[in-house]
């Protein structure tokens, strides 16, 4: 009887299985009931109306109204897109930047034996928690801090930094947290590069530069963009480093401006106007989705040129 | 020749550097951690452990550590289920919409943990469960299932498929062969996984902040003592976290990176 079952079996084919229904199912119903369904409740909710402090069911654009009447003043959450987009994009640059210098350095300048131990270290902040690193570069970075009272011990008192509470703070914590991130997408991207091809290009007499212009440089295209989409959207949800680093309203050549994440925030811890707030995000997922197009647009025709 | 390259030495200056950036925030915490000043900074004023007195004194972090402790681990242990099944069937079967099906798992690493803590704050409380752990921990479980699920994909696609075959041609049904061959073979990639899981939940802010109410996850208590006042008991508690992360990153290095990276090449 054994047996037969068993020929039965050799003779389904392995894609016909009830396994399959089963083994996926979990996945399907925790997905859709907590992830689609809050996300289209959001949708939804910004629709609602606000009564006696009750979210009351409705269709109406009043939050939609009161969000852009307030766009430029009052509220100015216009302001703080603006300044949301700009401290994003420039961070995304900057993170970018830092973190591919890393991965070369890793990939060219690390012997092979070392590379993975550098990698880790590289890697290693990562597994810290992030409002504590933060809170560490507060302490790092403010009037009387670390970097400040060490200037005023060894005498350099007129080199004292003056960044905390701008966004130039919100920055470097952002930095800090995307580094480890970025590093790994662009050194696994190196790692991809066919080595044959840089030698071939220093046999054929080009210097280190220009095998870095000509070959390398070329063939990260597609991380380099995938890591700075990957920036620019962590860097517009976030809202813990503008609060905590930028104080909330961090200076920017924008003004004292929040930026969106942190409005969001703020916005609800004040009026717990769940309607408008939700109302706030989907604003913000639209921008996101444009960023998005942008960038997947942007790297498509980069890997198309590259292939 | 490669010794004396100027670029390989600034490119190690380059790392250098880099290293110092990545670690000062580390340093400053677990020094400061154990030093009397109230404000961090120099001259330091002589080693102490008082700030960790206060914070087993206090309690209140200690509190809040106690409720990711119990959160995390829940939801790193069901996601990690949740994306072994999961991973098993995306390797094995073809079916319509699995794309989609895919795409639909990465969503939540791609919308910004903020979007989706508004969301849920208005799912959940519309059903009344905003404001308890176990709110965090539903939460959770969507926001770390796919980082858990990609893992132990990269481990099932290494598995042979004639090691299944093998099974089902001796006579083993295919819940046996999913339990003694896929799941031990499986095995360094759902620990991966669990780590991984664990950690994002262990270190998850926003979405917490907005459905955990009065019963704060670590980060969103030490949060709230921070916009509060400086106060050094956060480097104490800052040290221990990052103990803990320690323990947890040996793991990692153990299991995790070899898949990350490649297997290691040859014995350092």
């Amino acid at each position: 009887m054994t047996a037969t079952s068993g020929i039965d079996k050799r003779l389904k084919t392995p894609n016909d299985s009830p396994l399959k229904f089963w083994f996926l199912a979990p996945l399907v119903l925790w997905l859709g009931a907590l992830f689609l369904l809050p996300l289209l409740f959001l949708l939804w909710i910004g629709f609602w109306r606000v009564e006696n402090f009750q979210a009351i069911p409705d269709f109406s654009l009043n939050n939609y109204q009161e969000i852009f009447a307030n766009f430029f003043s009052g509220s100015r959450y216009g302001l703080a897109l603006v300044q949301s987009l700009w401290v994003a994009i420039t961070t995304a640059v900057f993170a970018v930047a830092f973190s591919y210098l890393i991965a070369l350095a890793l990939a060219f300048a690390v012997p092979a034996r070392w590379q993975r131990l550098a990698l880790l270290l590289a890697i290693a902040p990562f597994w810290s928690s992030y409002v504590l690193r933060l809170y560490s570069w507060q302490t790092i970075l403010s009037r009387n801090g670390v970097i400040n009272s060490t200037l005023k011990q060894i005498g350099l008192s007129d080199l004292r930094i003056d960044v905390i509470y701008t966004q130039i703070a919100t920055r470097i914590g952002l930095i800090h947290y995307l580094a480890p991130i970025l590093v790994v997408i662009l050194y696994v991207g190196i790692l991809a590069i066919d080595k044959v091809l840089i030698e071939a290009a220093r046999e054929l007499g080009a210097t280190r530069w220009q095998a870095f212009t000509r070959v390398i440089l070329p063939l990260s295209r597609f991380g380099l963009l995938t890591a700075g989409s990957f920036a620019v959207i962590v860097g517009l949800g976030d809202a813990l480093s503008g609060n905590l680093l930028g104080g909330g309203a961090g200076r920017s050549i924008f003004g004292k401006l929040p930026t969106y994440a942190s409005m969001i925030m703020s916005d609800y811890s004040s009026s717990t106007n769940l309607p408008r707030t939700s109302a706030l995000a989907t604003i913000l997922i639209v921008v996101m989705i444009a960023a998005l197009v942008v960038g997947f647009i942007a790297a498509d025709r980069a890997r198309r040129r590259t292939a | 020749m490669m010794a004396r390259n100027p670029w390989i030495f600034l490119g190690r200056l380059w790392l250098g550097l880099a290293y110092a950036f990545m670690f000062l925030p580390l340093v400053v915490l677990i020094l400061f951690s154990f030093q009397k000043n109230r404000f961090p900074g120099f001259p330091l004023q002589g080693w102490t452990t008082g700030w960790y007195g206060k914070l087993f004194s206090d309690g209140t972090l200690l509190d809040a550590l106690g409720h990711t402790m119990i959160v995390s681990p829940a939801a790193a242990t069901v996601a990690t289920v949740i994306a072994f099944f999961a991973a098993y069937a995306l390797n094995r079967f073809h079916f319509r919409g699995k794309t989609a099906l895919l795409g639909l798992v990465t969503l939540p690493i791609l919308i910004p943990p903020l979007i989706l803590g508004v969301g849920f704050l208005g799912l959940l409380a519309r059903v009344h469960l905003s404001g308890t752990l176990f709110a965090v921990f539903l939460t959770h479980v969507v926001l770390i299932t796919a980082p858990a699920l990609a893992i132990i994909q990269l481990r099932l696609a290494q598995m042979p498929g004639s090691l299944e075959e093998a099974a089902w041609d001796l006579g083993a049904t295919e819940w046996q062969t999913v339990c003694k061959v896929v799941l031990p073979f499986a095995l360094p990639g759902i620990f991966g996984a669990w780590l991984l899981a664990f950690t994002f939940s262990f270190d998850e802010f926003i979405i917490a902040w907005f459905v955990s109410g009065f019963q704060p996850t670590l980060p969103v208590a030490i949060y709230s003592v921070l916009v509060a006042a400086i106060d050094p008991s956060l480097n104490a508690i800052g040290t221990i976290v990052f103990a803990i992360s320690c323990a947890v990153l040996i793991g990692i290095e153990l299991i995790l990176l070899p898949f990350l990276v490649g297997k290691p090449r040859g014995d350092a």
